[in-house]
C-alpha cells in the first residue's frame, strides 16, 4: 500500500459520497445517504489506515498526508451537522471541497514528499484547518441568507431570521473550537496560548463580530442594523482567512509560511 | 431576551456613555502616566481583583453594579473590544496592547462578564449549562491570560553542547536573569530536508522558470559537516545542449557550487530546510530533583511550573550547530487558563448542538 494506490479508494469513496449527496435530494428517507456516505468513509478510512501502516507512523508528516485528513473529515463533520440540522447543502459542500483536497492530491503528487516544517507537525493542525473551513461553509450561508432578508420582503426577512440566528451558532461554534485548539496549539509549538500576532488579532476580531450580532439580536435592536453585521463580519472573515498575508502588519507573522 | 427586563433601547445611551468615559480617561492616564505596565496587577494584587470580582458576581447587586452586568452594555463592550482588536490588527505598532484604554475595556469586560455569570449562576436551571460554560469559560480564561500574565516570566537560553546554562533573557525586559532551573544539553540533532536544485538568474539570483532545460541530479552527498551536494545534468530540449557537474549550497566552511548553462542562468542549490531539530537535555532545579528527555518544536518539556521550549539553533551552521536556543515559560495561571479553554470547548459544543434555539 502507498500513494500509488490512493486514486482507487479516492476515486471509490468519491464515487460513493457524490451518490450519497445524489441521494440525500432523490429520497425521503435517509437510509440511502446513511448508507453511501458510511461506505465512502470505510473506504477512505482504509486508506488511511493501510497508509499508516505502511509509512509506519501516522500519515501527519506531510502537506499531502494533511490533505488526507481534511478529506474525511470534513465529509465526517459536514455529515454530522446534516444529521443535526438537515442542512442538505453543507453535505454538498464538503464533499465538493474534500472532493478538490482529494484532486490536489493527484495533481500534485510531490506534496506526498515535500514534510512539514516543525512547527506544522502537530496533532491540531488538521482538527483546526477542517473546523475552520466549516465556519466558512455557516458564515458564507448565513451572509447570502442575511442580504436576502435585507434586501427581500419583510415576510421573507421573517421567514430567514431563525436560519440566520442557527447558522451563525453553528458558525460561531466551529470558529470557537478552531481559535481554541489554535491557543492550544500555540502552546505546545510557541510557549504562549496567546501573543497578538496578527492571525490571531483577526481572528479575535472576527469572533467579536459574530458575538457582537449574537448579543444585538438578544438586546432587541434594529433587526436592519444587526443584520448588517453578518456581512461585515463575513468580510472580516475573509480578511482574517485569505487576506492577512497582505497585510503590511503580516510582517514576522507565525501564520505566514 | 429571556430573563432582563424591557426598555433597555432607552438605557444603552447612558452605557455606552459610561463606557466611552472610561476610555477617554485611559487615554488621559497614558498621555500622563505612559502605557499601561502589566506589573501593576502582579500577585497580589490580581488576586484582590479575583476576590473582588468574584463577591460583586456572588452578592445581589445593588442597582448601581447591577447597571455594569446588563447586556447593552456587553453590546457596547464588545463593539469598543472589536474596535480596538481591528485597530490591533491593521496597525500592530500601535501599542493597543499595552495601552491603559485597552486595559480598562478589558477590566470593564471582566466585570460585565463575571456580573452576568454571577447572575444565572444564582438562578441556574440545567438549560442554562451552555450559557455558564461560555460566559464563566470566558471569563477564567480571559482573568488568567490578562492578570495572569503579569505573574508569568519568560526567557531565552542559549545552551552549549556539553555545558550547563542557567542564566536566561528575560523577553520582557531584556535583561539576564539567573534562573531556579538549569539546563544541561546533553546532544543537539538536527534533520534537513535534501535541498532542491532550482535554475537562478545569474545577475538578481532568483529562481526562474525554465522550460527547455531538463534537471536531473544524482549521486546526492548528504554527510554531516559537509555541505549538500549533487552531481547534475542538464539538457536543453531546443539546442540539445549538454551540461554537467557538482551543484553545492555551501555552508558556513564550504564555498557553494553552480553549474553555468548560460551567460546568463546558471543551476543552483537552494539552502536546506529543517525537517526536526531536537535537543536532549537534563534540568537541574535549585530544589527538587533533575529530569532529563528530549525537547523538540511542539513538544515542550514541563519541569514543576517551567515549560522549555526548543526554540532555535546556530542557523548558519543548521545541524552542525553547537549550541541550541530554548523558551522557559513560567505561568503559575496556566491550569486556570486550561480551565477557561476547555471550559469554551464544551460551551461551543452546546452552541453547536442548540443552535440559535431560544
Amino acid at each position: 500500500m502507498s500513494w500509488n494506490e490512493f486514486i482507487y479508494f479516492a476515486a471509490a469513496a468519491l464515487v460513493l459520497w457524490f451518490s450519497g449527496v445524489v441521494a440525500l435530494y432523490l429520497f425521503k428517507k435517509r437510509y440511502f445517504s446513511d448508507l453511501l456516505i458510511s461506505a465512502g468513509l470505510i473506504v477512505f478510512a482504509s486508506f488511511i489506515v493501510l497508509l499508516w501502516i505502511w509509512l509506519k507512523h501516522p500519515p501527519l508528516r506531510t502537506m499531502g498526508e494533511t490533505r488526507l485528513w481534511y478529506s474525511f473529515f470534513l465529509v465526517i463533520v459536514g455529515y454530522l451537522t446534516y444529521l443535526r440540522w438537515r442542512y442538505k447543502w453543507l453535505v454538498a459542500y464538503s464533499t465538493l471541497v474534500s472532493a478538490v483536497f482529494i484532486l490536489i492530491n493527484l495533481l500534485k503528487p510531490e506534496i506526498h514528499t515535500a514534510n512539514l516544517m516543525p512547527a506544522l507537525q502537530s496533532p491540531w493542525f488538521v482538527p483546526h484547518v477542517t473546523v475552520y473551513i466549516l465556519a466558512y461553509a455557516m458564515m458564507g450561508a448565513a451572509t447570502i441568507a442575511a442580504l436576502i432578508a435585507l434586501y427581500g420582503s419583510s415576510a421573507e426577512s421573517e421567514k430567514l431570521i431563525n436560519m440566520i440566528d442557527n447558522l451563525v451558532y453553528i458558525g460561531l461554534a466551529f470558529l470557537m473550537a478552531g481559535i481554541l485548539m489554535g491557543a492550544l496549539w500555540a502552546k505546545a509549538a510557541w510557549g504562549d496560548y496567546w501573543s497578538w500576532d496578527i492571525k490571531e488579532t483577526w481572528a479575535l476580531i472576527t469572533v467579536c463580530a459574530y458575538l457582537l450580532y449574537i448579543h444585538s439580536r438578544r438586546g432587541g435592536y434594529s433587526r436592519k442594523i444587526t443584520l448588517w453585521i453578518i456581512p461585515i463580519g463575513f468580510v472580516l472573515l475573509m480578511i482574517t482567512w485569505l487576506g492577512v498575508s497582505y497585510l503590511p502588519a503580516a510582517q514576522g507573522s507565525i501564520h505566514v509560511y | 431576551m429571556d430573563r432582563e427586563g424591557k426598555g433597555r433601547k432607552k438605557t444603552y445611551i447612558t452605557e455606552l456613555t459610561i463606557v466611552l468615559a472610561v476610555i477617554v480617561a485611559g487615554a488621559a492616564l497614558q498621555i500622563v502616566t505612559g502605557p499601561f505596565n502589566s506589573a501593576i496587577v502582579r500577585f497580589p494584587a490580581n488576586a484582590v481583583f479575583l476576590l473582588i470580582f468574584l463577591v460583586a458576581a456572588a452578592l445581589p447587586p445593588n442597582s448601581v453594579v447591577a447597571r455594569l452586568g446588563t447586556l447593552s452594555l456587553s453590546v457596547i463592550l464588545i463593539s469598543s473590544f472589536l474596535i480596538l482588536s481591528l485597530i490591533m490588527g491593521l496597525i500592530p505598532q500601535s501599542g493597543i496592547v499595552n495601552s491603559w484604554p485597552f486595559a480598562l475595556t478589558y477590566l470593564m469586560l471582566l466585570t460585565n462578564l463575571v456580573l452576568v455569570a454571577g447572575r444565572r449562576a444564582r438562578a441556574f436551571r440545567l438549560k442554562d449549562s451552555g450559557f455558564m460554560l461560555n460566559h464563566a469559560g470566558l471569563f477564567i480564561l480571559l482573568f488568567s491570560a490578562g492578570f495572569g500574565s503579569a505573574d508569568s516570566g519568560k526567557y531565552f537560553m542559549t545552551v552549549y553542547e556539553g555545558r550547563v546554562e542557567w542564566r536566561g533573557e528575560n523577553i520582557k525586559t531584556g535583561q539576564i536573569d539567573e534562573l531556579p532551573v538549569a539546563i544541561l544539553l546533553k546532544n543537539f540533532d538536527m534533520e534537513e530536508y535534501f535541498p532542491k536544485s532550482i535554475i537562478i538568474d545569474k545577475r538578481s539570483g532568483d529562481a526562474i522558470p525554465s522550460y527547455d532545460w531538463v534537471i536531473v541530479s544524482d549521486s546526492l552527498v548528504d554527510n554531516d559537516n559537509h555541505a549538500p551536494a549533487a552531481y547534475i545534468r542538464a539538457s536543453n530540449n531546443k539546442t540539445g545542449d549538454k551540461y554537467e557537474g557538482w551543484v553545492s549550497c555551501g555552508n558556513y566552511s564550504q564555498p557553494f557550487r553552480v553549474l553555468d548553462l548560460t551567460e546568463r542562468i546558471c543551476v543552483a542549490m537552494a539552502y536546506p530546510e529543517p525537517k526536526s531539530f531536537s535537543s536532549e537535555i537534563e534540568v537541574k532545579r535549585e530544589r527538587g530533583s533533575s529530569k532529563s528527555g528530549v525537547v523538540q518544536v511542539n513538544h515542550p518539556l514541563t519541569v514543576g511550573s517551567w515549560k522549555i521550549y526548543q526554540y532555535s539553533y546556530d542557523m548558519q551552521k543548521g545541524r552542525d550547530s553547537g549550541y541550541s536556543v530554548f523558551q522557559l515559560v513560567h505561568d503559575p495561571w496556566l491550569i486556570p487558563a486550561y480551565i477557561g479553554i476547555f471550559m469554551l470547548f464544551i460551551g461551543s459544543v452546546t452552541l453547536f448542538w442548540k443552535g440559535g434555539k431560544r
